[in-house]
């Protein structure tokens, strides 16, 4: 039963999963390992992926051109990393997919809770 | 994505994967997993790494590229393993490819590779139209009218004339003809070549009296030995003395004529003398073609002409009245027109080869395939879609058919100098056949579309076994159901019809080359040497040519082992012609209404000599010499035209035929000949007239000389009697009348000889198919077979029902093919002689032919099924 619901939410993020990403990389560039923490701290490890599938997602939004990467030396560390940055292009894109997911978030809110809206 | 950069790429990120692990690694160690647990515990939230990789792949787009070569290293694998197999497959689909090749790069040398003049789409024929015979007949120009088409046309850049002819010029001591064109001073201009050395001809080198010599490459390097200072010199040739214009590059070539001209010459040398051919309406000889205006169209060009063409038939209605109008054609299509037929034949013919190559490899990948159904099964059965399957069989045809190609080149390769020993030399620009770039590409299509041609059926076929039953049963009684049977046998009922289809068309051309070796040219060509004698014009006066001729003749029939010499001017077969205008006394018609037939000369002795038969009157004697009344013989298709009803013998025709002493002399007829064969053996006999030579010192006629052996012995005696009279004479063209022959069949030769070849390829792979196709029947069928014989079945039972099934496949295949030659051997009657294209016998023949080696073929695997141990079989099945 539990292995299902992680299934689940794992669909879920696979949606929005490049959109977490992007949002993430707002705060400045990071390697995957920061990123996978991020999402799983800031979402008090309910979206507890398996790490190993952001690289699929990393590859496919530098494929896209809305990030770059480079391997550089993590300032606290002596060994290098690879860093993903933002682009310009990666930000315009932030934002379409937020308010794309603001709209569909009150969709269904408007759904679920007919009440909540009427008041 | 670059493809270099996967190796790179991959790397980097292997190095990125690895680096996330042990940073996770740590983290958990820092929480107090012991070293050990920490590694799998970090494995464990990182993920499966290999499914990572491949997403991350598929994120780069190099997932198919990567499945591609994956199927294609399988393919190579499978390919290798049953390597039998794999060398039959290729080694098959190299002689179709090999042959289609060869055909191709015989289409491209001659018919698709542009002239090699710039803007040679811009290069047309250009001739006058003779409205006085029915049908498009085309007609050469004479210098006046070919002079005021120059001046008066609008449309195109620069017309050009050439025309051919000989010289004689003393090389090295000796005395040689040379193969020389008269060209008009633009002549190079208008193809937009320019001398590499010297110069190009001026306008007053068409003048009488400037005579001016271009050289040809060869020819300035084998006799002046590429001297740089030849230019401005002057030689001589023909008496007369020629100012070296210029030499021309190696590679230029115009006419595209089999021997190439040695040199060209201005017009002066037609400008010259009393009444020169410049000035002769009526001597249409020329050689025209132009360079079109920048957008201009051919149509366009053509009307343009016409008018001009039209007024002078008004203004010289004596010479122009029937060239009311003007044909233009593109260069390109005018000098490849006549070979069309024979390569969209043989074309056609080798892609019906290329089609059964493909045919008999699908009916062998299919048998071979059938065996493989469990594997097949097994794939679908953990999850290989329908598509995956198809896509992995078709690459395995497709690696095949490249392999294929490849050989399939090797081998055309040695089929293309094969063919260039074999083909007829009038076909223009052939000699530059061989393999280039189209060439290859067109080996390429062809690989591909015949690997997915031939691999498309059994994909299909195979790609349908459902799993669990294939499973089941297990791979080896697996027959592959009744349709993949009704496929095998359509494959070699196809087989059988193409190579029906072309065996009838093979047997037609063979037959009607057999008709054209039996012609009757009118003429015996055994032991009959002939040969040319260069007396430069002018260099004789009238009485003194016919002298020389007379005691040369003397001289020859002296000679041991010579039965008879004469001479006499047209020689059969030697393309050389002259049409010229008559009139009969008593039928008095307008001089543009005068009719024209084929003219000729004779010294006296040259029908018999040739053996030409005597129908009405007599032969030419010495009676009809310089002292004679004006004479002339006609031939039976003259009588049979003109004098239907009436007697020939003593009627009078004035020929426009003359020398300086006969110019238009009315001439009595004292002589019926019989019909020869003057243009060739397929060519209808004409109706044709002869004047005695003394009486009509025209030209320079062939010796024909009839021998008691073999006729190439005496050449030499023939050349030194020549010489003993005159020292400065080339004696040139000599060949004897069989070489004449031979070469006037050589196209016929050539086509027939291809066409039985492919027909024979056709015949042999048909005939494997349906061995093949059997073999692997009485394999499938051991089990029914044995069980048969176990209840009492006979082996000549099973023998009848194993050859009975073959001839039943070929049967079929037999009568589809008859159908389809009935509808195809019409595009073949164009060059069929006296052959139809549905020939009943040829289509019994062939019919019989390949019934016979089907029976053959069958009976092999029938005999094997006859011996089968029933014991045996029921036990190891």
């Amino acid at each position: 039963m539990a292995k299902q619901a992680q299934q689940q939410r794992t669909a879920l993020l696979q949606g929005t999963l490049d959109m977490l990403i992007l949002r993430t990389l707002l705060y400045g560039p990071s390697h995957g390992h920061q990123i996978g923490k991020h999402i799983q701290r800031t979402t008090n490890d309910f979206l507890q992926m398996q790490h190993g599938s952001l690289y699929p997602a990393l590859h496919r939004l530098e494929q896209r051109g809305w990030v770059v990467s480079k391997w550089e030396t993590a300032p606290d560390r002596n060994r290098e990393f690879k860093y993903y940055r933002l682009t310009e292009k990666g930000r315009k894109q932030l934002l379409v997919e937020e308010s794309e997911w603001k709209q569909m978030a009150e969709a269904v809110a408007r759904v679920l809770w007919p009440a909540a809206e009427e008041s | 994505m670059k493809w270099w950069q996967i190796r790179k790429r991959d790397a980097d990120l292997d190095r990125e994967l690895q680096s996330d692990l042990e940073l996770e690694e740590g983290e958990q160690r820092e929480r107090g997993v012991p070293a050990e647990e920490a590694r799998y515990a970090a494995r464990r939230a990182f993920g499966n790494t290999t499914l990572i990789r491949e997403q991350v792949h598929e994120a780069w787009g190099w997932a198919r590229f990567e499945r591609f070569w994956q199927d294609i290293r399988y393919a190579l694998r499978r390919l290798r393993r049953s390597a039998g197999f794999s060398i039959t497959a290729v080694l098959i689909l190299a002689i179709g490819i090999g042959a289609t090749t060869a055909i191709f790069s015989l289409v491209n040398t001659v018919l698709l590779r542009p002239l090699p003049f710039p803007q040679s789409d811009r290069l047309v024929w250009i001739n006058q139209q003779d409205h006085s015979l029915p049908g498009v007949v085309p007609e050469a120009l004479s210098y006046p009218d070919y002079f005021d088409w120059r001046a008066q046309n609008h449309t195109l850049e620069g017309i050009a004339s050439y025309s051919d002819g000989s010289a004689t010029m003393e090389l090295k001591g000796v005395p040689q003809r040379l193969d020389v064109r008269t060209v008009s001073s633009n002549f190079f201009d208008v193809l937009g070549a320019a001398p590499m050395l010297g110069r190009d001809f001026r306008w007053e080198e068409e003048k009488a009296g400037n005579r001016a010599v271009m050289l040809s490459y060869s020819f300035w390097q084998q006799q002046f030995g590429s001297s740089g200072d030849i230019v401005g010199r002057s030689i001589a040739m023909d008496g007369h003395s020629y100012t070296v214009a210029g030499v021309m590059p190696r590679q230029f070539m115009f006419p595209l004529d089999n021997p190439e001209p040695a040199l060209w010459i201005s017009i002066a040398d037609d400008a010259d003398g009393k009444e020169p051919p410049t000035v002769q309406r009526g001597f249409d000889g020329l050689g025209v073609f132009g360079r079109l205006r920048p957008g201009v169209t051919v149509a366009q060009a053509q009307a343009d002409l016409s008018v001009i063409a039209g007024n002078l038939a008004r203004q010289y209605p004596d010479n122009n009245k029937q060239y009311s109008s003007a044909l233009v054609e593109p260069e390109l299509a005018h000098i490849t027109g006549d070979t069309r037929p024979a390569l969209r034949m043989l074309s056609g013919a080798v892609s019906l080869v290329l089609l059964l190559v493909c045919a008999n490899v699908g009916g062998l990948l299919l048998a071979h395939g059938s065996r493989r159904h469990g594997e097949f099964a097994l794939r679908t059965a953990i999850g290989a879609s329908r598509a995956d399957i198809v896509r992995q069989l078709l690459i395995e045809s497709l690696l095949v058919s490249l392999c294929g190609g490849a050989v399939g080149v090797a081998l055309a390769f040695g089929l293309i100098r094969a063919m260039l020993r074999l083909v007829p030399q009038e076909i223009p620009r052939m000699g530059g056949a061989g393999i280039d770039g189209n060439v290859l590409l067109f080996v390429l299509v062809v690989s591909v579309a015949a690997g997915l041609l031939f691999g498309a059926f059994p994909a299909w076929r195979l790609s349908r076994s459902a799993p669990v039953g294939a499973l089941r049963e297990g791979a080896r009684s697996i027959a592959g159901g009744k349709a993949q049977h009704r496929l095998q046998n359509g494959l070699v009922i196809a087989q059988t019809a193409i190579g029906m289809v072309l065996l009838i068309g093979s047997g037609l051309l063979m037959r009607s080359f057999i008709r054209i070796l039996n012609v009757d040219p009118g003429f015996d060509s055994k032991h009959l040497l002939t040969s040319r004698i260069g007396i430069p014009p002018g260099k004789l006066k009238h009485d003194q040519h016919y002298l020389f001729y007379q005691q040369l003749l003397a001289r020859v029939s002296a000679l041991p082992g010579v039965e008879a010499a004469s001479a006499g001017w047209p020689l059969p077969m030697s393309a050389s012609h002259a049409s010229i205008s008559f009139n009969i006394q008593g039928r008095p018609v307008a001089k543009g209404d005068e009719p024209a037939e084929a003219a000729g000369v004779a010294m006296p002795g040259y029908f018999e000599a040739m053996r030409i038969p005597l129908i009405a009157g007599r032969f030419f004697g010495e009676q009809d010499g310089l002292a004679g009344p004006p004479t002339i013989i006609v031939n039976q298709a003259f009588v049979k035209k003109y004098f239907p009803s009436e007697n020939p013998i003593g009627q009078h025709i004035q020929a426009r035929i003359g020398d300086d002493v006969f110019e238009h002399p009315v001439r009595e007829v004292v002589g019926v000949v019989g019909d020869i064969k003057g243009r060739g053996l397929t060519a209808d006999t004409e109706p044709q007239y002869f004047l005695p030579y003394a009486q009509a010192v025209v030209t320079n006629p062939y010796l024909v000389v009839r021998t008691n052996g073999d006729p190439a012995a005496i050449q030499s005696a023939i050349a030194s009697a020549v010489h003993e009279l005159d020292k400065s004479v080339p004696v040139y063209q000599v060949s004897t009348m069989e070489d004449y022959l031979s070469k006037s069949a050589a196209q016929p030769r050539f086509q027939t000889f291809l066409v039985t070849c492919f027909a024979a390829i056709a015949l042999v792979l048909a005939a494997i198919g349906l061995y093949g196709l059997l073999s692997y029947m009485v394999v499938q069928r051991t089990l029914e077979i044995g069980l048969r014989m176990a209840l009492g079945a006979q082996r000549t039972d099973v023998l009848r029902m194993i050859v009975w099934r073959g001839l039943t496949l070929a049967l079929i295949g037999a009568a589809s093919g008859i159908a389809l030659s009935v509808m195809l051997t019409r595009l073949l009657s164009g060059m069929l002689f006296h052959v139809k294209p549905t020939d009943p016998l040829t289509f019994a023949a062939t019919a019989a032919l390949l019934l016979l080696v089907s029976v053959a073929a069958s009976s092999v695997p029938a005999y094997r099924a006859a011996r089968l141990d029933p014991m045996t079989t029921l036990r190891e099945q």
